[in-house]
């Protein structure tokens, strides 16, 4: 399992940096009584807490997240802040709590907008992803139902500290993302990787550049879309990029692209070629947004190719794929009620076994979700939720799997 | 809260009043009206408004970078009129521009009857919705350029904001009459045309409360009453 990053001492270090700008801004003078104003007090806090609820997801699992928890089992806590270091930067930062345990700074860059409207700007520190679309409105209101798209969320078998030492290993560990073990390097059960990380954010900086037409975006990070990191583990670099489109009717199209390494030196150390070996995640993917009036339709696909180098034998380096899309709709028939679908599947392609007699199967066991929400908006910073999930995977221990979903969303 | 409060119990309390009155006898509405009226002006002191901020947001960057609205307009009124003091309302047309990721005005008085226009002058897409007992609707996304409209019918205040974008709100005080005033940039107000007589003179802020103050108002004459508004504990 990657390093998951657990920083007590750069979140506190952050609530320390906001509270000393809310203590500059105390001590400024009066603000400027117009109606609108740019100056005023250099720091603005947010948050929101959420908590999901669903029976237990053993044994099947469809869950599960990179970071252990149960996507639908979740109680998050998540406060955010920016502090306007002079006009065109700002210090963001946000520290969550995951189940009362986890306690993380999961953002903290710097962003520079050197015009107030915003056309051009940079962000430098650890920053949100800029691939596809879902991930940078995973958590809180944007989401239209409760659990996460398969995409950025199903465990696949894979893990960047351990190896398959033949490709049977890998087709042993088919639909145990969850729990994964292989026999080369870390060899303890740990949870797989998703296509794209949502639960952590990379660090490295971003470019960027909008007008009322386009989006565009481009980051160097340190690593790759399923597997970011703070410290770096491989020596190796994130490109990743994205192109979008707003069109007149409400429609945005985009497309993304990234690549990066994502095996850790650790597990490259024990490959053949070590480190020369090749361990990239490449990416890429399209998404789109059709919202007019009450609805607000939204799809994405994602391929993700892994060079998966095997301990031992022969071929050395297994060149595996995923591909992955939702489809999702929000309805609102009422300003309290909508109602939120989402329909989504994960396809992996064919490895050949070691037995040449054997016929090629995928390396991961394909899943196709389906969830259905309705909410209620108690009022405008609090959300209920409740729905049915289900899922079904071609093979593996359990093949299907539904249950009820229940999710409450206050923010601030 | 205690704001909201007192303003809905204030704003029931004129209905209740009104209705009383148009139960009476009613007196004509060339009596009504033949006098000028008076004008209630003065001053209302808000305290510093540092403490709203835009919510910031992490993820995206879209979009002007959000400006605070000042909450230092206040609403002054009457906090009750006989309804034979004017004329029937009309029904008129206000606006609520969406412009620069903000609601313009923040704080909008209109009377009942009165239909509100929400343009979108913003390059993006909004969502103009409020959950507000008064008036519950939500627009629903409208691109730049066009207009979403909602009639107001009843009296009460009606927190507005923007689905897509949460920074957004503002406030729409619907009255049963026309005697209020949204204050300037200078915390200066005016109610012109007010009947003689005594009343008292309410004020409603985001930021806290005002104690109410009793005026009379003489036909042609002036009255000034000034307000200090305290922050809510």
């Amino acid at each position: 399992m990657p390093p998951m990053v657990r920083l007590p001492l750069v979140g506190w270090l952050t609530a320390a940096l906001f509270a000393c700008g809310a203590a500059r801004a105390a001590a400024q003078p009066p603000a400027d009584p117009s109606p609108m104003t740019d100056a005023g007090p250099p720091v603005s806090i947010g948050g929101d807490v959420t908590a999901t609820a669903a029976p237990d997801d053993a044994p099947g699992y469809f869950n599960h997240t990179d970071y252990d928890h149960d996507a639908l089992r979740l109680v998050r806590a998540r406060v955010f802040g920016e502090w306007r270091l002079a006009a065109p930067l700002s210090l963001m930062g946000e520290l969550r709590v995951e189940d009362i345990s986890d306690f993380s700074a999961a953002a903290l860059y710097l962003r520079w907008r050197p015009r107030p409207s915003g056309s051009l700007f940079v962000q430098a520190g650890r920053i949100p992803p800029v691939i596809g679309a879902f991930a940078r409105r995973a958590y809180g209101r944007d989401n239209a139902v409760i659990g996460e798209p398969l995409a950025y969320q199903y465990l696949t078998s894979l893990r960047a500290d351990a190896l398959p030492a033949t490709v049977d290993d890998l087709l042993r560990m088919r639909g145990s993302g969850w729990e994964t073990h292989y026999p080369a390097g870390n060899t303890s059960e740990e949870p797989g990787l998703p296509l794209v990380a949502v639960s952590r954010w990379d660090t490295g900086a971003e470019v960027g550049w909008q007008n009322e037409r386009f989006d565009l975006a481009g980051a160097v990070t340190q690593g790759s879309p399923a597997v970011p990191v703070v410290r770096d583990t491989n020596g190796g670099w994130m490109y990743s990029g994205r192109a979008a489109t707003h069109l007149p009717a409400g429609l945005t199209i985009g497309v993304s692209g990234a690549t990066g390494q994502w095996l850790e030196n650790a597990a490259l150390d024990i490959t053949p070629d070590g480190r020369d070996s090749p361990s990239s995640q490449s990416l890429v993917g399209t998404d789109v947004e059709f919202g007019l009036g009450r609805w607000l339709v939204r799809g994405e696909w994602l391929r993700s190719a892994f060079d998966l180098p095997l301990a031992a034998s022969a071929p050395s380096v297994l060149h595996l794929t995923a591909a992955s899309g939702f489809v999702e709709g929000r309805y609102r028939p009422h300003p309290r009620w909508q109602i939120g679908v989402r329909a989504g599947r994960i396809t992996f392609n064919d490895v050949q076994p070691s037995s040449p007699s054997a016929s090629p199967e995928p390396w991961d066991v394909p899943v196709t979700r389906v969830e259905g929400t309705l909410g209620f908006r108690v009022n405008r910073q609090l959300d209920l939720r409740a729905g049915w999930q289900e899922n079904w995977r071609t093979d593996g221990r359990v093949k299907r799997q539904g249950y009820p979903t229940a999710s409450l969303l206050f923010w601030f | 809260m205690r704001g909201f409060a007192l303003l809905s119990i204030t704003l029931l309390c004129s209905i209740a009043f009104v209705r009383a009155q148009v139960q009476t006898p009613p007196a004509s509405a060339s009596s009504s009206v033949a006098g000028s009226g008076g004008t209630i002006h003065g001053h209302v002191d808000v305290p510093d408004d540092r403490a709203l901020l835009p919510r910031p947001s992490i993820t995206d960057v879209s979009g002007p970078r959000p400006r605070m609205a000042s909450r230092r307009r206040v609403v002054v009124y009457l906090d009750a009129v006989p309804r034979r003091a004017f004329d029937e309302l009309p029904a008129g047309r206000a606006r609520m521009d969406q412009r620069g990721e903000e609601f313009v005005p923040h704080i909008l008085a209109i009377t009942t009857g009165t239909t509100v226009d929400f343009p979108n002058h913003d390059t993006t897409f909004h969502n103009v919705f409020s959950l507000s007992r008064v008036r519950t609707f939500d627009l629903g996304r409208f691109p730049p350029g066009r207009t979403g409209s909602v009639r107001f019918d009843r009296p009460g205040i009606v927190p507005v904001f923007c689905d897509i974008h949460s920074h957004m709100s503002a406030y729409i005080l619907v009255f049963t009459h026309p005697f209020f005033a949204v204050t300037d940039d200078d915390g200066g107000y005016e109610i012109d045309g007010v009947p003689a007589g005594s009343y008292t003179l309410m004020v409603w802020s985001e930021l806290g409360t005002a104690a109410p103050r009793r005026v009379t108002v003489a036909d042609g004459g002036t009255a000034d009453v000034d307000f200090r508004v305290s922050r809510e504990p």
